[in-house]
């Protein structure tokens, strides 16, 4: 969910919760003060009919003069002696106005006077009363919608507007990537705390930008810079070994020298392949049929296929043509089938090779066991089988990479499966 | 050295008596003496120019074979060798050495006239290699063959005579054998061959179990011709011809 939703949510509900007890407390407080004064009203109009029942006026004189109802009746005894207020709902169907109902106030009374006891109603409708506290709730609940509706909105764009720095800024990291050397450059903001968070990322992601790319170079300038030297030993070192007379120990530690240095050849070519991948140097493109350059490179792997008496088994359900780069297909299916060669069993070894509508894959019998999948494309991961740099996979799924193809593993019965989707 | 380096071999061909002269122009020194002691053993005179002023004085003044032309000198590009070679000394042979990724280098250069085409690093026995094949094919016409005692190799006709009797050998097997015959008496590392033979297109230690099982086919069919010691195995190392 959105902070700014969110925080929407919070403050909206208070309000509306705050307003609903405010129109509350407002309607009892009117109502109360309504009752209030109708008493008073009710206790006024007592003290004069007291004091006109002193006077002598008759009874039935007594008329209403404030919207007030006066009953006297005398009796013969007292039995209340206070004064006592009544409410009731009197039904009144033909008053429309009030629903065919109106809410009543009375003040019931004895008085004795010169030995006369009169019971007095004095009775006052309520009603108007009534009618102005439900004005009043009902302009103050319309007035509450307005003002949660204009707070939600105002909120909403204040929140927007204060919040789009930091929007901005998400935005820019989320599409921010090491490999291009881009400066972030963050929306500008008068409030802190953004300001602090774009410094720091900013400083953050320029100090990685510029580790990565020293780390780049560093790589880069040891595998470039290691060439010259190690053709200058690999070469010293073939002419060395052309002297003979060496006895068994130096000869067989020429041999372990000698090795060590194809070897590192070897891995610091795969490097520097590696990083051209990495910079873009292969793009130049041709228009190949995979089917094709398959069949040639197979031609070429004839030597080492026949040698290990591997059945290969071709299963071309459609030609696909793809724009790429010669030299990265070669590398991509030499390793593939280079690997499917030298991991094959000894004797017996099968091959099979599917080109489908836009995938092709390698499956091959081996000697190895599953391979771990979690490490499977990583540099140097070389799952303890001895002889091999551990480079081929990496290079398979740099290339896969470079083309925004897919690269799948899969092992079942013994027949490990490499899928490509182009 | 970003360009890798020219290296020029010429052949002279028309006084085959006399060693055939050989000009490297290299400017790194290591790899120029290398070169130098590996080609005088196997029979050449070479002389050598570390700038392309110096290489233009001496293709002025001797007669060359065949040149070695390392592309990336100090005082220029080697390509501009090739060009004056090609417009002088036409039938000179000329093999230009670049840095392993400067493929435009490698495409200019053969367009404009070079022979053939080494990539550093290489194996001084692929540069002995080649430089035979080089002289081999602007000696066109002439009859070719590698002649030791008992063994004529006919690098035209792709013949093998032992003792009078022709060999027959696989496509490997012959490749392999020519490359061992042109360079007699030295030791051929196996990362040599198998380079050779398949470039950098194969793996390692696949290759070289297949250049071990073709050399010992290839042994067994000379020691069936009755000629018994003409590849010898450097345990580890590689395969030596005719010790």
């Amino acid at each position: 969910m959105k902070l700014l939703i969110k925080t929407n949510i919070y403050t909206t509900i208070t309000t509306v919760l705050l307003f609903a007890m405010g129109i509350f407390i407002v309607y009892e407080v009117i109502l109360l003060k309504l009752d209030r004064e109708v008493d008073e009203q009710l206790l006024f109009a007592k003290e004069k009919i007291v004091k006109g029942l002193n006077d002598g006026i008759s009874s039935n004189d007594f008329l209403s003069n404030i919207g007030q109802k006066i009953y006297v009746k005398k009796v013969d005894k007292q039995t209340v002696f206070d004064n006592k207020f009544i409410e009731y709902i009197e039904k009144n169907p033909n008053d429309a106005s009030s629903n065919g109902s109106i809410t009543q106030r009375e003040l019931l009374f004895q008085t004795d006077v010169k030995g006369t006891i009169y019971e007095v109603t004095v009775c006052s409708s309520l009603t108007e009363g009534k009618k102005i506290g439900d004005y009043i709730a009902v302009v103050v609940l319309i007035f509450l919608v307005i003002s949660v509706i204009i707070l939600f909105l105002l909120n909403r764009l204040i929140s927007a507007f204060i919040w789009s720095p930091f929007y901005d800024t998400l935005t820019k990291i989320k599409t921010w990537n090491i490999k291009k050397n881009e400066v972030l450059n963050f929306k500008d903001t008068d409030i802190d705390e953004f300001y602090l968070l774009n410094d720091t990322v900013k400083d953050l992601t320029h100090q990685i930008q510029s580790d990565y790319h020293n780390l780049k170079e560093f790589t880069e300038n040891v595998s470039h810079e290691a060439q010259t030297p190690l053709s200058i030993i690999s070469t010293k070192l073939e002419l060395l070994m052309q002297e003979e007379n060496y006895n068994e120990k130096q000869h067989k530690l020429l041999v372990q020298i000698y090795n060590a240095t194809q070897r590192m050849h070897k891995l610091n070519e795969g490097l520097i392949l590696l990083t051209r991948i990495e910079n873009k140097q292969f793009v130049e493109t041709n228009t190949i049929e995979l089917t094709q350059a398959i069949d040639e490179k197979l031609e070429v792997l004839e030597d080492f296929i026949e040698a290990k008496q591997i059945v290969i088994e071709k299963q071309y359900n459609k030609k696909i043509t793809k724009d790429v780069n010669p030299i990265l297909l070669t590398i991509l299916l030499n390793n593939l089938f280079i690997n499917a060669i030298k991991y094959n069993l000894e004797e017996s070894g099968k091959i099979k090779i599917t080109v489908d509508d836009n995938s092709f894959s390698v499956e091959n019998t081996s000697y190895v066991d599953k391979i771990n999948r979690q490490f499977l494309f990583d540099r140097f991961n070389k799952n303890s089988i001895s002889g091999s740099l551990g480079l081929g996979l990496s290079l398979i799924k740099k290339i896969v990479d470079f083309y925004n193809w897919q690269v799948t593993y899969s092992h079942k019965d013994g027949i490990h499966k490499f899928k490509i989707y182009m | 050295m970003k360009n890798g380096f020219y290296l020029i071999f010429i052949l002279h061909l028309a006084n085959k008596t006399e060693p055939m002269r050989i000009l490297i122009i290299e400017d790194e020194k290591s790899l120029r003496e290398d070169v130098v002691d590996y080609l005088t053993e196997n029979g050449y005179k070479c002389d050598f120019a570390t700038t392309i002023k110096s290489a233009m004085q001496k293709l002025n003044d001797v007669v060359y074979s065949c040149a070695l032309v390392d592309v990336g000198l100090p005082d220029g590009s080697g390509i501009d060798i090739v060009e004056h070679i090609k417009k002088n000394s036409p039938e000179m042979g000329v093999i230009i050495v670049t840095a392993k990724n400067a493929l435009e280098d490698k495409l200019q250069g053969l367009k404009i006239g070079a022979d053939d085409y080494l990539t550093k690093p290489f194996h001084l026995s692929e540069l002995s290699a080649r430089i035979y094949s080089v002289l081999r094919r602007r000696n066109f016409g002439g009859k070719n063959s590698l002649v030791f005692d008992g063994l004529e190799i006919d690098t035209t006709e792709k013949k093998v005579i032992a003792n009078g009797n022709q060999l027959q050998l696989t496509k490997k097997e012959y490749e392999i054998l020519v490359y061992l015959a042109s360079n007699p008496t030295h030791l051929i590392t196996k990362e040599a061959l198998a380079d050779a033979i398949w470039g950098d297109k194969a793996d390692m230690a696949t290759s070289f179990d297949f250049v071990y099982s073709q050399i010992k086919n290839l042994k067994k069919k000379l020691n069936e011709a009755d000629l018994k010691n003409y590849i010898k195995v450097v345990y580890g190392m590689g395969y030596k011809f005719k010790d």
